[in-house]
């Protein structure tokens, strides 16, 4: 391939991962920074998230998606690093080349000295779900009917069902409420809401809308607009049970059932991508199993709070910066995170031992009175619940003791 | 078997004693009428009809006792823009037989007007059909029927119109394998009945199948080799064969629905519209599932068409390495529901598994079920276990558009001069669509039709640019001709701004011209982040408020209103 220039760190993606991957290295002492992202602004996409909720733990502030990503915004522009908007990669290879369009420029060949993956997130769609039925206008993912009322000022439907009780389905019910229109229901498959309980009263309840739980859409009902769905009850394994079908009218259904992250790029250039999390490998530095390419975000795990995506940005930015300059230890004495008893997922999946590690994990079924033991350490909790996700910290020296392998559990009492 | 032999089997089967059934014969068209006590009881005796000695066609009018009947709401749109309007030749039905058809007449010198009841082409069967061109139409079939005989001639036909209209055909070919080892014997009958039909075939064991494909699992035993099979996505031919058509001087009028035929002393003489009346004496009925209804409309019923269901699952194209032919299960015992499917390639990389076969009532029945989700997966998971079910991007069901002679009716009508049927154009209903388009334009011949070539027909149709499909050198000449090939709007599929702007430019309105012009939406996260830009596009290309805009016409449209004013300050 033709390489037309030399970059520093490229860090692919422009949302809360990216910038502050960029920031950091910046601190570091990184002078050439390229953030490509393939949207028309920068912030992924906290500048459609107008709720507050975002930055308590890292700013100690209620900010809302746009106060908190434009501190990183504007931080970026003093710093005067490079932020390629509509730009989209195309593709990476192994040897840190990177090849992104746009149209101001065309085709854009880099040659990377370490590359930074923040390309976030996406949604899952109706078809991974299978929900049978027709296929009408008026079926949208959450995100995608968030940005049109919020970014485009479109009323995406007017009589709503929402199917997930995650915090970003119980906060788009509470949105289409704001707009006046009719949210029918949200249907949740688990016994439980998917999203926090403060979310639960200040979206819901507040506005009067019905959590349907144990419930699924089992039926889209309309051939050109959404006319209905049918609403059924599910047993233990979230089958749906004949006979208990109801059809709810409406004009819209919204789709709120899980992010996936979005590794098509990393896939691509051969980086070893997990089952569990849907991202790559990394270790407690974000490093990724390809030298030279570190990954921070939801495009690693998807996280619950912008906070944390920001802290792991940070660790990659200053490990990327460390790499370059020649700095990060070698990963010599790799140990494998081994996640059992219910724990659905864990990162960082491994451990080199030269730093204190912070493990963000999510659990299988809820608990209570919880232990949760990292490599014979134990945490303990109150409560744990498969929607939230759990962080542990370990020091160096904790975690220089540990053996070869760092089994993972969580154990304790069953809920309710 | 003769009419009263029917009769009396119909009468003697005790399983049909509460069906009241009035049996008439006209010529050859055998008139059904009554009522069943169920939907299968109807296809059953449609299916017995076409039995009888010297039947060409079974008009079928039994329904069954309490079932709602369709309705059919067939009223003017209150503006005659058509009205006065002249043809030699309307075609009704703009899906990929009716597009042939029409592309086929722009060679002569003739008014010819194409008239589509959707408002974008390729909207019937040819946007949900599967992507085979198969090399021939299957063991159950007659090897003297028009099906196998067009089939044939129309695979054969394939690479010129693909050269010619520029559309996307691969030969991949097709792997039919039998997954016990105690069949493969039986693979050499079944290749002896296949050159019957004119295919080329050969067997293949154990050690070569697994060469070929290395993703079947172990089981695999032998297979049918059919290196003539090839796939299209029939909807991008039929999008090339209507710009073709077009270029050459045919009237696409859209949004257009016959609601009837005026006939006049047993001839054509115009067609009414829900926009007014086109003065004509050749109507050819290309109109799918509808065919027989604008038969009926002439007056000249002779065929029933009985709508059966088929779904389909769509796999990533990130999988697409995990299989490299066609595969179509070998099989011995048949499965009621299906009476054929397969794994098909597209030639966008995806695969579609399926489809299931289920008769269905209402024509309009396009909704997808668990049941037959769940029965493709069952069916074809086990040829490539490699597949996971988090590779389905989408499932989707179409209607196909069978006769109960289960054959092609493409013939003049006995009753009315200048009407030419082209109705039961079910599978191998693509495959066909070349020989189809040349066998109606002789009928017509016959029928009077007076065709003088025309010297400036130009049988080439360039395709769109496909962003994704160039090499970096192509794509910077094109981004340097047009910035707008340098935005990237659909990110899973790589589609550009230019690339929509294009298919906007080509006739396509709403959302999913779009998608079936470029692909935009067609991806993984089915359109969840390139919907709100295709909408910005169109409404700026179209003039037209986002508000309007609709996924397929009609009343599907996308936003239900607006909420506040775009901001505007500086």
């Amino acid at each position: 391939m033709r390489v037309e220039g030399e970059v520093e760190l490229v860090v692919v993606g422009g949302g809360a991962a990216g910038l502050a991957a960029a920031l950091k290295a910046r601190e570091e002492g990184i002078e050439e920074i390229w953030v490509l992202d393939r949207n028309e602004r920068p912030g992924g996409i906290l500048p459609q998230c107008i709720h507050t909720g975002f930055g308590l733990h890292y700013f100690g502030e209620n900010l809302t998606g746009p106060e908190y990503i434009h501190r990183f915004i504007r931080r970026a522009r003093e710093e005067g690093i490079t932020i390629k908007l509509e730009t989209m990669v195309l593709r990476l290879t192994k040897e840190r080349e990177v090849v992104a369009v746009n149209p101001s420029e065309g085709l854009l060949k880099l040659k990377a000295g370490a590359v930074i993956l923040a390309m976030g997130c996406r949604e899952r769609p109706r078809g991974s779900l299978l929900i049978p039925g027709g296929r009408p206008a008026g079926i949208f993912t959450a995100g995608t009917a968030q940005r049109l009322l919020d970014l485009e000022g479109y009323l995406p439907g007017r009589e709503v069902v929402i199917l997930g009780s995650g915090d970003v389905g119980l906060i788009m019910a509470r949105r289409f409420a704001m707009e006046g229109v009719e949210v029918k229901a949200v249907v949740e498959l688990m016994p439980y809401p998917g999203g926090l309980g403060r979310n639960v009263v200040q979206c819901l309840e507040d506005f009067g809308i019905p959590l349907l739980l144990r419930r699924t859409v089992t039926h889209i009902h309309g051939r050109e607009r959404v006319e209905a769905v049918t609403v059924a009850e599910v047993d233990g394994e979230g089958n749906p049970i004949p006979g208990t079908e109801r059809k709810i009218p409406c004009d819209t259904l919204v789709l709120s059932v899980g992010l996936i992250p979005e590794n098509e790029l990393s896939e691509g250039a051969g980086i070893e991508l997990d089952e569990r999390t849907g991202g790559p490998f990394v270790d407690e530095f974000m490093r990724t199993s390809l030298e030279g390419f570190f990954a921070c975000g939801n495009v690693v795990t998807v996280f619950d709070l912008v906070d944390h995506v920001t802290l792991t940005g940070e660790r990659a930015g200053k490990s990327a910066s460390q790499y370059l300059k020649g700095e990060l230890p070698p990963p010599r004495r790799v140990r494998e995170v081994r996640p059992g008893e219910n724990v659905r997922l864990v990162v960082p999946q491994r451990v080199s031992g030269e730093g204190p590690v912070t493990f963000y994990l999510r659990v299988s079924r809820p608990l209570r009175e919880a232990r949760v033991e990292v490599g014979g350490k134990s945490f303990f909790r109150k409560a744990v619940r498969p929607p939230e996700m759990l962080t542990v910290e370990l020091g160096k020296e904790e975690v220089g003791g540990l053996g070869g392998e760092i089994p993972v559990r969580v154990l304790g009492k069953p809920l309710g | 078997m003769k009419v009263e032999e029917f009769e009396e089997r119909v009468k003697g089967d005790p399983s049909f004693s509460r069906v009241s059934l009035r049996i008439s014969l006209e010529g050859e068209i055998l008139f059904l009428e009554g009522e069943t006590e169920s939907w299968e009881q109807v296809v059953e005796l449609g299916h017995l009809a076409a039995g009888v000695e010297g039947v060409r066609g079974i008009v079928n009018r039994l329904w069954p006792r309490g079932l709602p009947k369709p309705e059919r709401k067939r009223e003017g749109k209150g503006k005659a823009a058509w009205d006065g309007m002249r043809a030699d030749v309307v075609v009704v039905g703009a899906g990929i037989v009716g597009a042939g058809i029409a592309r086929e007449l722009s060679r002569y010198e003739l008014e010819v007007v194409l008239v589509e009841k959707e408002e974008d082409v390729a909207w019937g069967q040819s946007k949900g059909g599967a992507s085979w061109i198969h090399g021939f139409a299957g063991l159950d079939v007659d090897p003297t029927s028009l099906k196998a005989k067009l089939c044939v001639e129309g695979n054969a036909l394939y690479d010129e119109w693909a050269e010619e209209l520029d559309f996307s055909f691969k030969r991949p070919g097709l792997l039919a394998v039998v997954m016990e080892e105690e069949l493969v014997p039986l693979l050499e009958v079944a290749a002896e009945r296949v050159r019957e039909h004119g295919c080329p075939v050969r067997v293949i064991g154990r050690e070569e199948l697994h060469r070929m494909e290395p993703g079947l699992p172990p089981e695999a035993a032998g297979a049918l080799f059919f290196p003539t099979y090839g796939v299209v996505a029939p909807y991008e031919v039929t999008i090339a064969l209507v710009e073709n058509a077009v270029a050459n001087g045919v009237k696409l009028l859209l949004g257009t629905e016959v609601i009837g035929v005026r006939v006049e002393e047993g001839r054509v003489k115009g067609v009414i519209t829900d926009r007014g009346e086109i003065f004509t004496s050749f109507l050819v009925n290309a109109a799918g599932l509808y065919s027989d209804e604008v038969a009926e409309l002439a007056g000249a019923p002779e065929f029933t068409i009985h709508p059966r269901k088929g779904e389909m699952l769509l796999i990533d194209w990130k999988r697409a390495g995990a299989c490299l032919h066609n595969l179509a299960p070998g099989e011995l015992k048949e499965d009621p529901y299906t009476k054929g499917g397969g794994i098909s390639l597209t030639v966008d990389g995806n695969m579609l598994w399926g489809p299931t076969a289920q008769e269905v009532p209402y024509k309009e029945d396009t909704e997808t079920t668990k049941e037959g989700m769940e029965r493709v997966w069952r069916k074809f998971s086990k040829y490539l276990p490699s597949i996971k079910r988090t590779d389905v991007i989408t499932a989707f069901a179409g209607v196909r558009a069978a006769t109960y002679t289960e054959d092609f009716h493409i013939a003049p009508s006995r009753k009315v001069k200048g009407l030419v049927n082209v109705g039961g154009i079910q599978s191998p209903g693509i495959t066909a669509a070349p020989a189809i388009a040349r066998m109606v334009v002789d009928i017509l011949r016959k029928e009077g039709l007076e065709l003088r070539e025309k010297v400036s027909f130009n049988p080439r149709r360039r395709a769109a640019p496909r962003f994704r499909e160039l090499g970096d050198r192509e794509r910077e000449q094109l981004i340097s001709l047009d910035r707008r090939y340098g935005r990237v709007v659909c990110r899973c599929e790589h589609v550009t701004e230019g690339e929509v702007v294009e298919a906007i430019r080509r006739g396509a309105t709403t959302l999913d011209g779009i998608k079936f012009r470029t692909r935009a939406g067609m991806g993984r996260c089915q359109g969840g982040f390139c919907t709100p830009h295709l909408l910005r596009i169109l409404s700026r290309e179209l003039g037209r408020p986002v508000e309007e805009l609709t996924k397929k016409g009609g009343k599907s449209r996308v936003v239900m209103g607006r909420i506040k004013e775009p901001f505007l300050g500086g």
